[in-house]
């Protein structure tokens, strides 16, 4: 009956438990975020019931699961984080600053040793005493001198960090004289837990003598000691090796009894502590479907209903939870290669699709009604088709944003800013892919403007400005794109600093540019004009990079900004890479792709409309604006095989804000294109950022339109 | 075959106790919380409800206390799958009527040995 705690954990001898794993690493890795952004959420002046009820619900959930599966070291921790929430949610403690910034370390380390767990390494785990001792320091009611600003340059490692030992509190030896007192420790996870008690009074002049007692229990310990000090200056103590509730102090002769023998059942009425909580598993005498005969616990004697503390969720807790039990019972997970496999296959069945559907053009159709009627229907399936699969591949902004309010607190305490972050837009979905190539130059983007934007609280405070920076990071759907801007209240960009550092590089600039285009000096490659450069950012990649890699991503950035006031950055990108609506256009034998976004209009030439300039380039006007007209036969050395033909229509794009009229001989349709790269299957060509294979089986370009604008220009 | 609703929030313990109980030849039916568990109870034929007690929505006390004012449930037994074996933990079962508890991490062997004890 009285098995031990530790007995149940790990794998039974004819389970393997280790199929279980992947799931719950996932299932843990979901927890700590969600404790994270909770604890990131949490109002200290004001923390409610539910936000405390949830943080702790995580812990709790990662400390049972790590038990079962015999992750310890994980178990542990967690096990002290779940224990400073539980007094948190019981209000007997008022929540500071020093627990958030424990949880969040101690949920980073859970993390790594999870992670060390999943990649089945075998060196030694990362030490997490001092995190445990940290947080049964708080949890004791104990706050900690407040630590130095920490220096720019030195970030503390999250884990392993190693610092003095504990100090005794000097109010431990009261003068008044010695008692003899009877302490029991348990039930323990690990016996050995006791011997650290036995350790304190080793180590702390003057606190009393200690010596081992015989426990009937097999999984807690029994002592007698000789005190000084009082019964909850010694659980202080204690409460630095094991929880409160492990704790049963009684004065020597009067409750040993209880304590050596804790089972008995005449004593467990009344004195609900002397229970032994210890069984593994226990059935409630004459409870409904209770076995008859079968094992009675100790808890059989106590009175029902009056003495029970009842547990009901409040309704608002209810219904905010009821969405995430929601979610989770209808989602599954699906490798992402086997979703982008779908969507290749989908892919082939478009273009085998296009296919038939050009053969089929030529065919009588009141001989081939049925044929036809099938091929109809298999347009309108292969369509929808497409649209599902691609939309699994669709997952919300707030993927990425999650990650940005744990990043710019702890850039801001690192800075001595004090930066509050808004977000926008969380559920605008957008490609996977996309999403994983955009978190990097956000990443980027976002720190700049904590960095360098965001001033520190006394300047803004001088400024007449809110002692806190707001940074807002916000999503939206227009058109065929998605914008995602990051916005900061900080200083601005300097206009006068950019064009003199600019003049300093040799770049070609005039105090006449526009606002827009000095923003623009900013991509230039390893261009900076911070002060002071900070191990934050303006070491490492710049706005240069960034922009880059948004462009490769078919993207565009724009800057705008007021000195004193902000800066806002825009990037533009398309929703998805893999399938496009394009606009397929003649010119002698060959097609080519535009992509419809980027395509404004389109018309027949008026030769009279036509300018030829300088170097025998060509400017159209339209509705009174010139631009430059972009024949794609020369671009291309299309060949000409019918003399009599000639590119008479204009298309006009736009791209980075600028427009360009392309010469084409004949506008052939619109049409969802799946977009094959040419890079990986043959090379780079210029101009093309793509190609896809037409439903005759060939193959066509589908054009730069960035590149081809900017070489129109320059 | 006699059917067990496993209620946990966690889905790698509820796949571990539905993986275990399988393999002892019972029916399981799965629930995430609760709240879960009552709509489950309702539309399947249940022997035994084995629910985590820290639970969102509605935790395992509250489902046996709901469970138990439904005549259909008056007598099935409900055990309650708990980290903390504590007393308040078991006062508060015992009142609500659950049939008894199990203290996690448990061991599998450990919690068929169990439900063979209860289940009829």
């Amino acid at each position: 009956m009285a098995e031990s705690y530790q007995e149940g954990s790990g794998a039974g001898a004819d389970f393997d438990l280790s199929q279980f794993y992947q799931i719950f690493f996932e299932e843990a890795g979901e927890n700590l975020d969600q404790m994270e952004h909770m604890l990131l959420d949490l109002d200290l002046e004001k923390a409610d019931d539910e936000e405390l009820n949830g943080i702790f619900r995580c812990a709790h959930s990662i400390k049972g699961g790590a038990a079962t599966f015999g992750f310890s070291d994980v178990a542990e921790l967690t096990h002290q984080m779940e224990s400073l929430l539980d007094r948190l949610r019981r209000h007997e403690l008022q929540p500071i600053p020093q627990m958030v910034d424990v949880l969040l370390e101690s949920a980073d380390a859970s993390r790594s040793l999870l992670a060390r767990h999943q990649a089945g390494a075998q060196d030694e785990a990362p030490s997490t005493a001092s995190l445990v001792r940290r947080i049964s320091e708080l949890a004791a009611g104990m706050v900690p001198a407040p630590s130095a600003p920490v220096e720019p340059q030195a970030p503390p490692p999250p884990v392993a960090k190693v610092e003095p030992p504990a100090p005794a509190p000097a109010a431990v030896a009261a003068p008044s004289g010695l008692r003899s007192l009877h302490v029991r420790i348990g039930p323990l996870d690990r016996m050995e837990q006791a011997e650290t008690i036995k350790e304190l009074f080793r180590d702390i002049p003057g606190l009393g003598s200690i010596a081992d007692l015989p426990c009937s229990d097999t999984n807690a310990r029994l002592f007698a000691v000789e005190t000084s000090s009082t019964d909850s200056d010694l659980l202080d103590l204690f409460t630095f090796h094991v929880a409160k509730e492990q704790v049963q102090i009684t004065e020597a002769g009067s409750g040993a009894a209880a304590l050596a023998a804790p089972a008995d059942p005449d004593l467990a009425e009344g004195a609900v502590s002397n229970l032994p909580p210890g069984e593994a598993y226990g059935f409630f005498n004459n409870a409904p479907g209770a076995p008859a005969g079968a094992p009675v616990p100790a808890i059989q004697a106590i009175e029902p209903a009056s003495a029970v503390t009842r547990i009901a969720p409040k309704p608002g807790a209810e219904a905010k939870a009821g969405s995430q039990s929601q979610m989770e019972s209808t989602t599954i997970r699906v490798d992402v290669k086997k979703v982008d496999q779908l969507i290749n296959l989908v892919g082939e069945l478009v273009i085998t699709q296009a296919m038939l559907a050009q053969n089929s053009l030529g065919l009588d159709s009141a001989t081939h009604q049925q044929l036809l009627a099938g091929l109809a229907d298999l347009d309108r399936n292969t369509r929808d088709l497409q649209e599902s699969v691609m939309s699994i591949r669709m997952i919300p902004m707030s993927i990425v944003f999650s990650r940005f309010p744990r990043m710019l607190r702890d850039l801001a305490n690192k800075l001595g800013k004090k930066v509050e972050m808004v977000t926008l837009g969380e559920a605008t979905e957008l490609d996977k892919g996309l999403v994983e190539k955009i978190t990097d130059p956000l990443t980027h983007l976002v720190r700049n403007s904590g960095d360098h934007g965001i001033e520190l609280p006394a300047d803004r405070l001088a400024k007449g400005k809110p002692e806190h920076g707001t940074i807002t990071l916000s999503a939206s759907h227009q058109g065929g794109s998605i914008v995602i801007e990051v916005k900061d209240d900080g200083r601005g960009l300097s206009r006068d600093k950019i064009l003199a550092k600019a003049r300093e590089r040799g770049m070609d600039v005039s105090d006449q540019m526009s606002d827009a285009e000095v923003w623009q000096l900013i991509f230039a490659p390893g261009f900076s004009t911070a002060e002071v450069v900070t191990d934050v950012s303006g070491r490492g990649v710049g706005m240069d990079v960034v922009k880059r890699n948004i462009a490769a991503l078919n993207g565009t950035v724009e800057v705008d900004s007021s000195e004193g006031y902000g800066t806002k950055v825009s990037v533009r990108l398309p929703l998805t890479l893999a399938i496009m609506d394009g606009m397929s256009v003649g010119v002698g034998e060959e097609v080519y792709i535009l992509p419809l976004s980027s395509v404004v209009e389109s018309f027949q030439v008026n030769s009279e409309d036509v300018n030829t300039v300088a170097q025998g380039s060509q400017l159209v006007k339209v509705r009174d604006e010139y631009m430059p007209v972009i024949a794609l036969e020369k671009i291309f050395q299309v060949p000409r095989f019918d003399l009599e033909k000639s590119s008479t229509i204009m298309v006009v794009v736009e791209a980075e804000g600028n427009r360009v009229a392309l010469l084409v001989d004949e506008l052939l349709g619109q049409h969802q294109v799946v977009v094959k790269n040419l890079e990986s299957n043959y090379r780079k060509v210029p101009n093309v950022s793509g190609a896809t294979i037409l439903g005759d089986g060939r193959v066509a370009l589908i054009l730069d339109i960035g590149g081809l604008v900017r070489r129109a220009r320059h | 075959m006699q059917s067990i609703l496993a209620v946990d929030d966690s889905p790698s313990m509820r796949k571990m106790v539905s993986f275990t109980l399988s393999g002892a030849g019972y029916h399981v039916v799965e629930a995430v919380d609760g709240q879960d568990a009552l709509e489950k109870a309702q539309s399947h034929e249940i022997d035994l409800v084995l629910a985590d007690q820290n639970m969102p929505r509605l935790d395992g006390i509250g489902l046996t206390r709901k469970l138990r004012e439904d005549p259909k449930f008056k007598t099935i037994p409900i055990l309650i799958l708990t980290t903390e074996s504590s007393d308040q933990m078991k006062q508060a079962g015992r009142a609500a009527g659950a049939t008894g508890w199990l203290v996690k991490p448990f061991d599998p062997n450990r919690l068929i040995e169990v439900i063979k004890k209860v289940i009829r």
